[in-house]
């Protein structure tokens, strides 16, 4: 039998969780759509690209591992259940088709108005990640709210 | 016809007087994935379905059961 405090922790951190992505997807949409928004000449710098990867990066490690980490073993086992670990994956596959369309769509798209190699995958790696993000914390907060 | 998995948790979990965070201690899930079975939005694996009912001290397919829609 497990501790009744650490299934209460996993409960606040859960829904802690949930708001947090939820933040982080609309952040991260918010940034990118300035980005694209910006002039070409000025949107390729560094700091801006450095800021986007590190993001994505973070992202992806979020919604690989469930975040976290520094947690104790039981509690992140409670954290990532069955539950959490059928939702993180409905999500990782959601991320997939809404890449592979967009990636088609652009396909199309470029055909028309030309597309450099790294928008197309800024544009990609975006909506693929913040797609799977949005959809594994509304996931998330469903489950939470139910009942 | 569509199947689902009906199950017989919330009044299980309610005759004893437990909360969801109860049951979800002496299975070893979180409150969430009680709850999401509860309301039919989760069907379990085997292996949780199996925990549920050593709780409960009731066999399996009592708890759980395909009903047509």
């Amino acid at each position: 039998m497990h501790d009744i405090h650490d299934i209460e922790e996993a409960e606040r951190l859960g829904r802690a969780r949930s708001r947090i992505f939820s933040v982080l997807a609309v952040v991260f949409f918010a940034g990118q759509s300035m980005y694209f928004a910006s002039s070409p000449e000025t949107r390729d710098s560094h700091a801006r690209v450095g800021a986007w990867l590190i993001l994505v990066i973070l992202m992806l490690l979020l919604l690989a591992t469930g975040g976290f980490l520094l947690r104790g073993r039981k509690v992140r086992d409670l954290l990532n259940d069955e539950g959490s670990r059928l939702n993180r994956l409905a999500s990782q596959a959601l991320g997939f088709w809404v890449t592979v369309l967009s990636a088609l769509a652009l396909y199309v798209d470029s055909m028309f108005e030309p597309v450099s190699f790294n928008e197309g995958v800024h544009i990609l790696v975006t909506l693929g990640v913040g797609a799977a993000l949005i959809s594994f914390a509304a996931r998330e907060a469903r489950a939470h709210r139910l009942g | 016809m569509a199947e689902r998995l009906a199950n017989r948790l919330r009044f299980e979990r309610e005759f004893r007087g437990w909360t969801q965070a109860e049951l979800a201690a002496r299975v070893g899930v979180s409150r969430k994935t009680i709850n999401t079975i509860e309301n039919g939005v989760f069907i379990p694996s085997t292996l949780t379905a199996l925990k549920i009912a050593e709780s409960f001290e009731r066999p399996v397919e009592y708890l759980f059961s395909v009903v047509e829609d």
